[in-house]
């Protein structure tokens, strides 16, 4: 299909890769700490509908600039900056993972500006007794079997692969070859920026969510194991009107594992 | 040339059907207290006996949540050996400055060692282990940026009049004014420990301090790093003194080669298969991509890949044998490294008391005097004409 063309937009970190395309309201999408953008279906479907703005972070695929990021707020002030570079007053936004969270912290403090919300998987808070898995050393193998619900999925296959030659290695990363293994360090060196202490969490974000105006949709991978269940549930009730879905066969890299029926959920929404 | 004992005070009692890693998650009900208290006494009784021996100095370091080093407080041990020792240096190899918060205490704390020594403390400054920032949840992605400013906040201290000021992105201090200061003017001599950063050697070259290789890599890797080291000074203007240079490695010595095998390569393998699991865990944005990139160039080659002894033997990650052959090996590659400094592990793994100091009398009297006439002070060291680039 390709129907997204890549450019480059000058912001006050740097220079972000954005991807757009099609024709329709704007909808900004916000990819997972895993980076993804690049070919995914997700987009190509969304765009049939909308205006697909899909930004790559800093320190993401070529944006530049992650240097200047030190925590979730700077990550909302350079999301501005963004919407201010391409005139975007009030579009809907779709967040993965880090970027639900990411959507749900503009929307709290900047609720004008998000017209309508959706978050798949969102990280962002800290339940006790439902701690988010750690995302920061384990093996891919394991982070595989949190991401996808089907094991056989080509890129949980090669998560596997991987690990097998680390343990080969004597568990040690340094066992990939470097130009595999230099983005996945960037991706996860710029989520490190945003998310490791405090743990893939702000203490402050629950007691914000009542301010959030947009329409809101959470939606849960049902085998999800990264993030438990009680995180969507917590979302869903306190911010004001959320539904939640539960989308069956379905894990935590929903974006890429089942394109087609999140497309689907996310044009309905955004269209009723 | 100088010669110092360092000791790691490794765990030597993980229970044999544990097969996990030795850090971050190394269960603590695994440490049994009364290990504890026999082997803290008898390794801090190893490195005293090395002042006996005629070292020029001993080391200690700094590891948290590990079966590998049994130091999270190196400033402890260095001032129980600032009392019990009398002559030699004390090189504290080094604080892990972003772990502490506000860095002022590094500056109190190796102040107050300088002070009871007088004037015998070395000043190791690190980054931190990998490990480190996920047992004290430390984000890696500041690492660099919070010891830039610790160093920064610590020099100050000791060499400006307080009380002054220091505001930086990290660290905010209104009121600067570290009591004791340091008997050595303008401060103590600094090390800094490295695994072959680039950021790390060019930090040393422009500080004129001193970069020590950390072991457990073949020595090509050691080479490689030293060379680099000696080009960054070059880019800074000069040309490096041995002295700014160590080399730690650990060092076995018995009557006979094969005494010395047999005797050692248990210990040795406890150490390698047991201890260093889990060392080289790198957490995400801890160093830069260009540094990572050059330090995988010697990944395939740490120690925990060994599978036999030749390979260990061959590649120098330990130097293990007759006085002779380890005399023979020591100087091979002290004058190919062009390292003034040799920082000798005597003890590691399991390696058990009365060993230890055996090797530490057989080193002592029969190697370094040898090494020392081989190697005077202020002489340059490097065979190879031209090796500095």
């Amino acid at each position: 299909m390709g129907a997204m063309t890549t450019t480059t937009v000058a912001t006050q970190a740097g220079g972000v890769q954005l991807r757009r395309g099609g024709s329709g309201e704007p909808l900004v999408y916000l990819h997972s700490a895993g980076g993804e953008g690049e070919g995914l279906a997700l987009l190509d479907r969304l765009a049939e509908r909308f205006d697909v703005v899909a930004p790559m972070f800093p320190g993401f695929g070529e944006s530049e600039g992650i240097e200047q990021i030190d925590d979730m707020e700077d990550a909302v002030f350079h999301l501005l900056d963004l919407f201010e570079q391409l005139d975007l007053v009030s579009p809907a936004v779709l967040g993965m993972s880090l970027g639900g969270w990411m959507g749900i912290e503009l929307a709290t403090r900047y609720p004008e500006r998000v017209s309508k919300l959706v978050v798949v998987n969102p990280a962002g808070l800290y339940i006790e007794g439902a701690e988010i898995k750690d995302l920061f050393g384990r093996s891919p193998a394991e982070m595989a079997e949190d991401l996808f619900a089907d094991q056989s999925h080509p890129m949980a296959q090669m998560m596997h692969q991987v690990s097998v030659s680390m343990s080969q290695a004597g568990g040690s990363a340094l066992a990939i070859p470097f130009d595999l293994l230099k983005p996945q360090l960037q991706t996860m060196a710029a989520t490190a920026r945003l998310a490791w202490d405090p743990y893939l969490h702000n203490p402050k974000l629950r007691k914000r969510l009542h301010r959030i105006t947009a329409p809101t949709l959470v939606i849960r991978g049902k085998e999800d194991t990264l993030i438990p269940a009680a995180h969507a549930q917590a979302y869903a009730r306190e911010i004001p009107g959320a539904k939640l879905v539960e989308m069956p066969n379905a894990a935590h890299l929903i974006a890429v594992e089942r394109p087609d029926e999140l497309a689907e959920l996310v044009i309905d929404f955004l269209s009723s | 040339m100088r010669f110092f004992s360092f000791h790691l005070m490794p765990y030597p009692a993980l229970p044999d059907d544990y097969d996990g890693p030795a850090w971050v998650t190394c269960p603590n009900d695994l440490f049994d207290p009364k290990v504890g208290n026999e082997v803290y006494n008898r390794y801090l009784d190893e490195l005293v006996y090395a002042e006996e021996l005629g070292f020029d100095g001993v080391c200690v370091n700094e590891h948290h949540q590990n079966a590998y080093g049994l130091m999270p407080s190196p400033n402890l041990m260095a001032s129980i050996l600032a009392r019990q020792t009398k002559r030699v240096k004390i090189a504290v190899v080094g604080n892990a400055l972003p772990l502490y918060d506000p860095p002022t205490r590094v500056a109190e704390e190796f102040a107050m060692i300088d002070n009871i020594s007088n004037g015998r403390l070395i000043a190791g400054f690190v980054v931190g282990g990998g490990p480190e920032y996920y047992s004290f949840s430390i984000n890696p992605a500041h690492a660099r940026e919070k010891f830039q400013e610790a160093h920064d906040i610590i020099i100050k201290a000791w060499t400006e009049p307080g009380p002054q000021e220091y505001i930086g992105k990290h660290y905010r201090l209104r009121f600067l004014n570290t009591w004791p200061r340091p008997v050595q003017q303008p401060h103590p001599e600094v090390w800094i420990p490295g695994v072959g950063s680039l950021e790390t050697m060019e930090f040393v070259a422009r500080h004129h301090y001193a970069y020590m290789g950390i072991p457990y890599f073949h020595i090509d890797v050691f080479d490689r790093s030293f060379r680099l080291f000696r080009e960054a000074c070059e880019r800074e203007g000069y040309t490096y003194e041995p002295k700014q240079a160590g080399w730690l490695i650990p060092i076995y010595v018995a009557e006979t080669d094969e005494e010395a095998r047999r005797q050692y390569e248990d210990h040795f393998w406890y150490f390698v298969k047991r201890l260093l699991p889990g060392i080289n865990i790198q957490p995400p944005g801890y160093t830069s991509l260009r540094s990572m990139e050059n330090i995988m160039k010697g990944a395939n080659t740490f120690a925990i890949s060994l599978d036999n002894w030749k390979q260990a033997e061959e590649g120098f990650y330990a130097v293990v044998g007759s006085p002779k052959t380890v005399l023979e090996k020591l100087e091979q590659n002290l004058s190919r490294l062009g390292t003034g400094n040799l920082l000798g592990l005597f003890q590691l793994g399991t390696l058990p008391a009365d060993l230890t100091r055996r090797n530490l009398e057989l080193f002592a009297n029969e190697v370094m005097p040898k090494l020392r006439e081989r190697f005077p002070d202020g002489k340059a060291m490097l065979e190879t004409a031209g090796a500095v680039a």
